[in-house]
């Protein structure tokens, strides 16, 4: 019994909780308030299962990490902190996981087989006509934004360049595009209450993943019949270790990288052309010397912004995290919004500092074999659109983001624009 | 091979829940779930129908009005309940289509994966190995 109860101290919930859809649905400040006391008092703390869930939790609470360095200290040692047994910081079913994850819910060797094949794909010379791409289409979707007055940022600017990339990049016809990058917003946003319209969450999630998979799928056998030099054609045709992909493998992946290639750099986008407006000193500092500073002011637009505010890990074992006893099978569940602000590693964290000394960010995850592969595509975006936006529309004024409501990524519904 | 006929594919695919509602573990939240599911199988034709606020399992006739429909070929209904089939995979491909409310069909997931082994276990009970993949 004195075991018993000694366990059940060791876990009693922590004051501060993270785990009511309501701290997901407030602000970002409120969010930050809470997990600055975490950072600094407790910075591995044990929470109930978040709420939201699609199905009755099977853990009793999750552990929230908030440091940086206990951030990247999960990131890194994958091993111990695996991620096939789910990424995802809420109980989700496993056929919707295994769906849709690909190899972000994939531990070694499994996930470098299939993370090293579609690298594979990313050659030098494609690497350049990508480039040459995001360009010419930043440069369109400023035209069309200067022939405007005002309207919505989001779906105006943010929204098409990511979907444009990933799409063509895949090859992917230009009528789907839409229907794709739809669903892909569903996918994340199943918990908002306008998207999910009175639906319930795991409808709009199943629907977005079948109609993805099926997408995914008919553009699979549309590059079997007819290779072209793209991506998807890439996907069918490749073997690992002299195995080619599977169409269930093919259709996940689709899912993950229009998820992953959509919302992440659409909301950068979004949250950074405000947080210029917000922080006109930067963005001066950034007009004296674009081509100089843009690089830096990338890392540090996506410190900022934290597109992903969270990743979960399942430990393989137990093991010690910040002093806490973790327990085999126990949910980490990573906090990057609160390590991006992280007084530790970042000074005056809550400013703007495109010039930022050693910028450590969490943005593209804490490092390990799940650091973000698409990183090199989001600062490209990032930087091409940006030189467009602040050379030729210095008039554009944002008003105020309408954001998602979720635990996952930091989104934005929309945002108002003059010009 | 395959079922034979359509009393086998009740016998076994119905009698996953008949066990389920009778284990001491799985009965009490499969009766949780109070949902009416039907499965509607192609060759051989024929209808399981599970209410688990009753705990009966019935072929569809004169029950309560089912909130979710599954229809599937037995084949690919045998392969769902040994854990080899990924509903929205599967659905994807129109292997399996869903009418009414697939979120409860996603909230029973947890329960299903435990049902595999009483499943296979029925089948090998019976000397029907080749029913199982």
């Amino acid at each position: 019994m004195a075991i018993q109860s000694t366990e059940t101290a060791s876990r009693a919930y922590d004051p501060v909780s993270i785990s009511p859809l309501s701290f997901w649905a407030g602000t970002w400040e409120e969010r930050e308030k809470a997990f600055r006391t975490l950072r600094d008092e407790r910075p591995v703390s044990w929470h109930p299962p978040l709420e939201g869930a699609l199905m009755p939790p099977e853990n009793d609470g999750v552990w929230a990490v908030t440091r940086h360095e206990h951030i990247a200290e999960v990131s890194k040692s994958p091993e111990i902190y695996c991620s096939a047994r789910g990424v995802m910081v809420e109980e989700i079913p496993e056929d919707i996981l295994e769906a849709a994850s690909s190899f972000l819910a994939m531990d070694a060797p499994r996930h470098f087989q299939l993370r090293r094949l579609v690298s594979s794909a990313f050659t030098p010379k494609q690497v350049a006509r990508i480039h040459d791409q995001i360009r010419s289409q930043a440069t369109t979707i400023v035209d069309d934004l200067l022939a405007t007055r005002e309207g919505d940022f989001v779906s105006q600017v943010s929204k098409r360049l990511p979907m444009w990339t990933i799409y063509e990049m895949m090859g992917l016809p230009e009528d789907q595009r839409e229907l794709a990058a739809h669903h892909a917003d569903g996918m994340v946003s199943w918990a908002d209450e306008d998207v999910a319209a009175g639906r319930e969450p795991g409808e709009v999630l199943n629907e977005a993943l079948v109609t993805l998979l099926q997408i995914g799928l008919e553009h699979a056998e549309r590059r079997r019949a007819e290779p072209k030099d793209d991506l998807w054609t890439s996907l069918v045709q490749a073997e690992v270790d002299g195995r080619r992909l599977t169409d269930d493998e093919i259709a996940a992946f689709f899912v993950l990288l229009s998820v992953a290639g959509n919302d992440t750099t659409r909301n950068t986008i979004s949250v950074t052309a405000r947080a210029l407006q917000d922080f006109p000193d930067q963005k001066a500092l950034l007009l004296e010397d674009f081509g100089g500073r843009i690089a830096p002011a990338v890392e540090e637009f996506v410190r900022y912004v934290t597109p992903v505010q969270t990743f979960r890990r399942t430990a393989t074992r137990d093991t010690v995290l910040g002093g806490q006893e973790i327990r085999e099978g126990d949910w980490v569940l990573m906090m990057y919004a609160s390590g991006n602000r992280d007084e530790r590693v970042f000074k005056d964290p809550h400013l703007l500092d495109i010039l930022r000394p050693a910028n450590n960010h969490l943005a593209f995850g804490g490092g390990g074999p799940h650091y973000c592969m698409g990183n090199f595509l989001a600062k490209m975006q990032l930087t091409e659109i940006l030189d467009q936006l602040l050379h030729r529309a210095p008039t554009l004024r944002v008003g105020e983001p309408v954001y998602l409501a979720g635990n996952f990524v930091r989104a934005v519904k929309s945002m108002p624009y003059t010009l | 091979m395959g079922f034979r006929d359509a009393d086998e594919v009740r016998k076994y695919i119905g009698g996953i829940f008949e066990a389920a509602f009778a284990d001491a573990e799985i009965g009490p939240k499969l009766r949780d779930t109070a949902m009416v599911l039907q499965f509607a199988f192609t060759e051989p034709d024929t209808v399981v129908e599970v209410d688990t606020t009753a705990g009966t399992v019935g072929d569809g006739t004169g029950g309560a009005p089912p909130q979710a429909v599954m229809r599937m070929a037995a084949d690919v209904g045998n392969a769902y309940w040994q854990g080899k089939v990924n509903l929205p995979l599967a659905m994807a491909k129109s292997r399996i289509k869903v009418e009414g409310n697939v979120a409860s069909l996603l909230k029973l997931a947890p329960l299903g994966k435990k049902l595999f082994p009483l499943y296979v276990d029925s089948l090998r009970g019976d000397g029907r190995d080749d029913l199982v993949l």
